[in-house]
């Protein structure tokens, strides 16, 4: 087996050596690597994120070398990420993970595959958005209902997601989800679906929030693959529908059109990225004096002015875009019981996939 | 019956058949012989329609067939691997050409069982499946799903190549035997003088696309009309100009010496023959011997020929090698050939000096 | 070799015994206990059965639905498929077609990609807003643009996405026919028609058994096409699989619907072997003759077969070049169909290619898959050959038991190595496999099995028998005939296997994003990285990079294995490429029934 192994790693990292030319250096890449996880001797830190697309995880590399770290980022789905995570708990290959929200890390870590640690910056944050403990908030992000505003005056645009189907002037104008895998989907119905909260009812909701599920998924126009809902909204089959937001401004760019979003009295589901040190790291040290340099005010609002995003450190928010923090400022955050959402999020998924996603 | 006229064959710049002119009679069993590559395969698929010549025709029953695809030039035929199709019962491929014809249910199976009859297939062997007969049964399901349709002409492509020498020897008589049962006209092809010879009413001998000569078995044993018929067809040896010369002083034969001379090994012996007739004797060496139960070959050197022959194992003395002995040969069973052309000098030939 | 060897004499060759006691641990370690825990763990949560997936599901009429659409595609594909599979078979290689070559190239690029691209290719083309609808709407105003979607615009995607089969095993059969039957029947005086469906299309059974196999995984496994073109009234169950394996609490429902899947994958099996014993479908004879073109006979239906030929031509190239020709547009262009020839440019190439992996996740891809499929056809040579030779029951079991990666998705195999293999295991000497570089070609290795050794058992049986006997009466020993008798024979189609499963393997994403050491990332998750929707607008963008990029990998492969036997002109007997009979084989696009067509991306968005 171990001749096997060694083999193996030996022909990748031959190959890798002799035929990649892009990018970063793989010292611990090699054989070593293998069943001796972080073999001691590697420098390089493993950071598993789903956040990093658009060119964020580039930045981090590129920053977190310029501060003395070397790390190394592996991108996956949140859900992927997550399972990752709980796969490898017992022979972690991950030392940091980052981007995750909540709802992901809950699960993490009730699978105990978090190590508790209270970075430096600690005192900056809302503790309240984390747990206090294992996972610490870094960026916030709100969950939007969007309208193609050259089209829909801010009168007649609906109020909340449940005038969606309630009126029928929105029926088939807006984009629903064909799955709820994504963070965001599954964001848009722990909004929804805490608003009916009924212990005596089914998983927790009342008979009254199941039939809100069914409106919006016979009422919607179906997700198309591959389709952005930009995409959608500039050749005019839809109007609106759900949207992190962060991408807000950089897709209106690309295809042109104009949105603006939906505040509904109960307000917005926010997502809150967070950071967590991995349980069984070999690098603890150098781990978390990554992730004390990560949440640093002065870091976090350098990557707020890069990327538009809304920073949880108070200290950083004078570095972020003033209208991010203008829009954030006004915000109403929807009062979710994340607790209540975690322990029921995996069966609310099943029901829909199973009973309303027609 | 069947009539090649001008023949031509050409696969783009290779020409197969340069020309060709045959005339097969009804009835006859019609061979055409030749090694491998030399044309007879293609003459044969000219005349069943799967090969369009470049020029020529092909007359069937005094009717131009040339342009007439296969299946309307009314000739049946079996191949090399007899073709059986795979997927089907032997009623089946009997019965194929019927339900192509549409012939009504009832009349075709009457026609199939009264050919399988006719080729000894049983009912049970009908039903089985052609990968379950023997290679003797494979062939009469062939032949019958050939003659079913009631061809004028039987074409026959080798169909005993790939069986063992025991089975061929038993199918030869096999296909002879039907074939005069059934009186049709059959042109058959293949590469076996052995055959051929035991077979045919006529042979045709190809080489290179050309035919050499046509005729009986016996014409074209005895009377080779050119060299390599000489060669193709039985076993010979070649004579050398002294030994032709010396039979020429001891007879009065005048054999021309510069023409190629051979004799066939049964014709020579070393006794003089009992009849009488005009065998001389030759002295010579006995160079081998090989014995063969029924008979012994001999190669006997004398004026520098080897002269092949054989010697009936009758309980006699025979020399042994190494010792002196008497070759009789007949002069008029000398077979002599132009050297340039290859032809047969026939007597009034070999009367014209050269 | 037909008739039954005890089970008893096997254990007297050491080269068996050696064989089976790799074998029996490789099953026992990588195929067996890893399933049985993950089934274990999904189905007797708490050490007690729990009929919690069946109630749900059947009490789901979305589930029922979609499990019924994939059934109903699985059938209809079964038959399409094989309509339009056998039309370009023939046009290409039984009748004499102008231009059959170009013809050629053209249906064989479904070869080189699949998946959401393909998908989108022909929405592209007929979707409402594609070329083919605009002009149709212009000459027909009264038409409905959103005419192409539902199960019809389903089926058709995957129908001309799915007929590489019929190009590569079927073509083959065909070239294996017997040409003088073809002549015998035209003498007995069948028409064209009759001959090729009395005699060609009888004698290709056992291989359209094969390809229909296939057809029908396919069809089970549809994932991209549903999802981009099924629209509301037809989606399939896969990505509902998906969905539930990545949900540790739905993980139930995953397997369920994965085994009812593999259930019916598996019957499938064993209804068209029965079917393929019935009859005998080979040339009898030893000596056959090369099969020669033939002409369409009828002026008028030679027109027409010219112009349905022709027509199959543009319908299976435009999407190729329009995929293409949209990899260099931006991505605001794609998702909105407006094409101006300004707008093209290198950047998206420029932007893939020099990102921070750059070409990396190539080589490794290249590696790990080049890898996977030597050792998958290596090690099962040896298998398949004593498959084939001993037909015992000992020798049955082992056979079955390497289907095990047909029944379930990849992404559950994957599941089942890390539940086994994340703590110290005395099943591999006490290692622990999880984050090492050696889990993924385990599982690269494992989920080709099932159609490497089907297609290495139908080569070993076309190889001559008596050659192995006349070598062994010569006193040459097992392991000197296998390599210097039987390799040489069965090396060209081991290199075609190889190959199939080295294109296949490439842009693995269901078992990579389980299994992948996070530092030697496959290509897979780097495309699906780049791919998704987080990737912003020029993710899309860089799918269609990606899927052109991978185009010009699997051309090479193929050219590499099928462009040169091609030219080397292997038409005459003996294995060439690819098996004639691949007697219920399996391909490179099914396997798994959740991965089907769906290989080239992946495609469900879990963010």
């Amino acid at each position: 087996m171990r001749k096997l192994q060694t083999l193996v790693a030996a022909a990748v990292a031959a190959t890798l050596l002799a035929g990649c030319g892009g990018g970063t250096a793989t010292p611990a890449a090699s054989g070593e690597a293998s069943s001796s996880p972080a073999g001691g001797s590697g420098e390089t830190l493993v950071v598993y994120t789903n956040s990093n697309g658009e060119g964020r995880g580039e930045w981090w590399t590129k920053k977190a070398a310029e501060a003395g770290f070397k790390i190394e980022i592996v991108g996956a789905g949140g859900a992927d990420a997550t399972n990752k995570l709980i796969a490898e708990k017992n022979n972690p290959i991950a030392d940091v993970a980052f981007g995750l929200n909540n709802m992901y890390f809950s699960q993490v870590k009730a699978e105990d595959a978090l190590e508790p640690y209270e970075p430096a910056w600690a005192g900056e944050v809302d503790k309240e958005l984390g747990d206090g403990e294992t996972y610490w908030p870094l960026v916030k992000q709100a969950i939007l209902l969007g309208y193609n505003s050259d089209k829909v005056s801010k009168d007649a645009a609906p109020q909340d997601w449940t005038d969606l189907w309630a009126k029928d002037e929105f029926k088939a104008r807006y984009e629903r989800v064909t799955g709820l895998g994504t963070a965001t989907a599954q964001l848009v119905f722990a909004g929804i679906l805490s608003r009916y909260r009924d212990d005596a009812g089914d998983l927790g909701i009342s008979d009254e929030g199941w039939k809100q599920v069914e409106q919006y998924f016979q009422n919607g126009s179906p997700a198309v693959a591959k389709t952005d809902l930009f995409a959608r909204i500039a050749s005019g089959e839809v109007d609106m529908g759900q949207m992190p937001s962060s991408i807000i401004a950089e897709r209106e760019k690309s295809f042109g059109v104009n949105v603006e979003t939906v505040i509904p009295s109960v307000g917005v589901p926010l997502a809150v990225e967070q950071i967590a040190l991995v349980k069984g790291t070999e690098k603890k040290e150098q781990a978390q004096k990554f992730i004390d340099w990560f949440g640093s005010a002065k870091v976090q609002g350098e990557f707020a002015k890069q990327f538009n995003s809304m920073p949880v450190n108070k200290s950083a928010e004078s570095e972020a875009n003033p209208e991010v923090v203008a829009f954030f400022a006004d915000l109403k955050q929807q009062d979710i019981d994340w607790e209540f959402v975690q322990q029921n999020m995996g069966a609310w998924v099943e029901k829909i996939e199973l009973e309303y996603m027609t | 019956m069947i009539r090649l006229d001008n023949i031509k064959v050409t696969f783009g710049d290779f020409t197969a058949i340069p020309h060709l002119d045959l005339h097969v009679r009804p009835g006859e069993f019609f061979t055409l012989l030749g090694p491998s590559g030399c044309g007879k395969t293609t003459a044969l698929r000219t005349l069943a329609g799967f090969i369009q010549p470049s020029g020529g025709t092909v007359h069937v029953d005094g009717k131009d067939v040339t342009r007439l695809p296969s299946d309307k030039r009314q000739v049946g035929m079996v191949f090399q691997n007899y073709a059986l199709f795979p997927s089907m019962s032997v009623w089946e491929n009997i019965a194929f050409g019927l339900r192509v014809r549409k012939e009504k249910p009832a009349d075709s199976d009457r026609l199939v069982r009264d050919i399988a009859g006719r080729v000894e297939l049983s009912d049970e062997q009908l039903s089985k499946n052609v990968a379950e007969l023997s290679g003797g049964q494979q062939q009469r399901v062939a032949v019958a799903r050939a003659l079913v349709l009631r061809p004028k002409i039987l074409l026959l492509d080798e169909p005993l190549s790939n069986l063992d020498a025991k089975l061929r020897h038993q199918l030869r008589q096999q296909l002879k035997d039907l074939q005069s049962q059934f009186g049709i006209t059959t042109v058959y092809v293949t590469h076996d003088q052995d055959e051929a010879l035991a077979m045919s009413d006529r042979v045709a001998v190809f080489n290179k696309g050309v035919v050499e000569q046509v005729g009986t078995p016996q014409e074209i044993y005895d009377h080779s009309a050119t060299e390599f018929v000489c060669n193709f067809i039985g076993d010979s040896s070649a004579l050398t100009p002294e030994f032709v010369t010396e039979l020429n002083r001891l007879t009065g034969a005048g054999l021309s010496t510069d023409a190629k001379s051979y004799l066939r090994v049964e014709k020579a012996s070393l006794n003089p023959a009992a009849d009488g007739s005009a065998a001389v004797g030759l002295p010579g060496t006995v160079a081998s011997r090989t014995y063969h139960g029924l008979h012994s070959r001999y190669v006997v050197r004398s004026h520098g020929a080897e002269i092949r022959l054989l010697v009936k194992e009758d309980g006699g003395a025979h020399p042994e090698p190494g010792t002196e002995t008497t070759v009789y040969v007949q002069p008029a069973h000398v077979l002599q050939y132009h050297p340039g052309t290859g032809a047969a000098l026939t007597r009034e030939d070999q009367a014209v000096p050269l | 070799m037909t008739g039954g060897t005890p089970a008893r004499s096997m254990a007297r060759s050491p080269f068996v015994l050696i064989v089976g006691v790799v074998l029996t641990w490789f099953i026992a370690a990588f195929l067996v206990w890893p399933n049985v825990n993950v089934l274990i763990a999904t189905f007797f949560p708490d050490g007690n059965f729990s009929g919690r997936a069946a109630e749900k599901l059947l009490s789901s009429q979305r589930a029922m639905k979609a499990l019924g659409n994939s059934f109903l595609l699985a059938v209809a594909l079964s038959v399409t498929v094989n309509l339009v599979g056998i039309f370009i078979v023939l046009v290409t290689h039984y009748f004499r077609i102008r231009g059959s070559r170009i013809l050629f190239l053209g249906y064989a690029s479904t070869f080189i990609y699949g998946g959401i691209v393909l998908a989108a290719g022909y929405k592209f083309i007929y979707g409402d807003k594609g070329i083919v609808t605009s002009l149709l709407v212009k000459v027909f105003p009264a038409m409905d643009p959103g005419w192409f979607s539902g199960f019809f615009a389903v089926l058709v995607v995957m129908t001309f996405a799915t007929t590489t089969n019929h190009m590569l095993f079927v073509a083959n059969a065909l070239k294996g026919i017997d040409y003088q039957t073809v002549e015998a029947a035209k003498n007995l005086g069948a028409s064209t028609w009759t001959i090729l469906r009395r005699i060609v299309l009888p004698m290709l059974k056992p291989t359209l058994f094969a390809v229909t196999i296939l057809s029908f995984l396919t069809g089970l496994g549809a994932l991209s096409a549903p999802q981009v073109l099924g629209g509301r009234d037809f989606q399939t169950i896969t990505p509902m699989i998906l969905t539930f394996t990545n949900s540790p609490t739905s993980r139930d429902l995953a397997a369920l619907l994965a085994v009812i899947l593999g259930v019916a994958t598996i019957l499938m099996l064993a209804v068209m072997s029965r079917l393929e014993k019935g009859g005998t479908y080979f040339s009898v004879s030893k000596v056959s003759s090369a099969l020669q073109k033939q002409d369409v006979t009828n002026p008028a239906a030679n027109i027409a077969v010219h112009a349905v030929a022709y027509l199959l031509f543009a319908v299976y190239t435009l999407p190729v070049v329009l995929i293409v020709l949209y990899s260099f547009a931006d991505g605001a262009a794609i998702q909105t169909g407006h094409l101006t020839p300004g707008s093209l440019t290198l950047d998206n190439y420029v932007r893939v290619l020099t990102q921070q992996s750059g070409l990396r996740p190539f080589v490794v891809s290249v590696v790990y898959s080049a890898l996977a499929a030597v050792i998958a056809v290596g090690g099962l040579l040896f298998v398949a050959r004593l498959l084939q030779k001993y037909k015992n029951w000992v020798a049955n079991v082992f056979e079955y038991l390497l289907h095990i990666p047909w029944i379930l998705p990849s992404a559950l195999l994957a599941l089942g190595l890390i539940i086994s293999y994340d703590h110290p295991n005395p099943l591999v000497g006490g290692a622990v496999l999880t984050g090492t570089t050696v889990i993924l070609l385990i599982a690269f290795v494992t989920v080709k099995i099932p159609f490497t050794l089907r297609m290495l058992k139908a080569s070993f049986a076309s190889v001559n028998s008596s050659l192995e006997e006349a070598a062994a009466i010569m006193g040459a020993k097992t392991l000197y005939v296998f390599r210097r008798i039987l390799l040489p024979l069965v090396l060209p189609a081991a290199a075609a296997i190889a190959a199939l499963n080295f294109n296949s393997l490439l842009d693995d994403y269901d078992t990579a994003i389980f299994l992948a050491h996070p530092l030697v990332q496959p290509l897979g998750l780097v495309i699906k990285a780049n791919t998704d929707g987080a990737e912003g607008v020029q993710g899309v963008a860089n799918t269609f990079v990606y899927t052109v990029l991978l185009m010009i990998i699997t051309g090479v492969t193929m050219y590499l294995v099928y462009g040169r036997t091609r030219r080397q002109g292997s038409t005459k007997k003996g294995p060439g490429g690819i098996p004639p009979a691949a007697p219920v084989a399996g391909t490179a696009h099914a396997g798994v029934p959740t991965s089907g067509e769906d290989t080239a991306q992946p495609a469900v968005t879990v963010r």
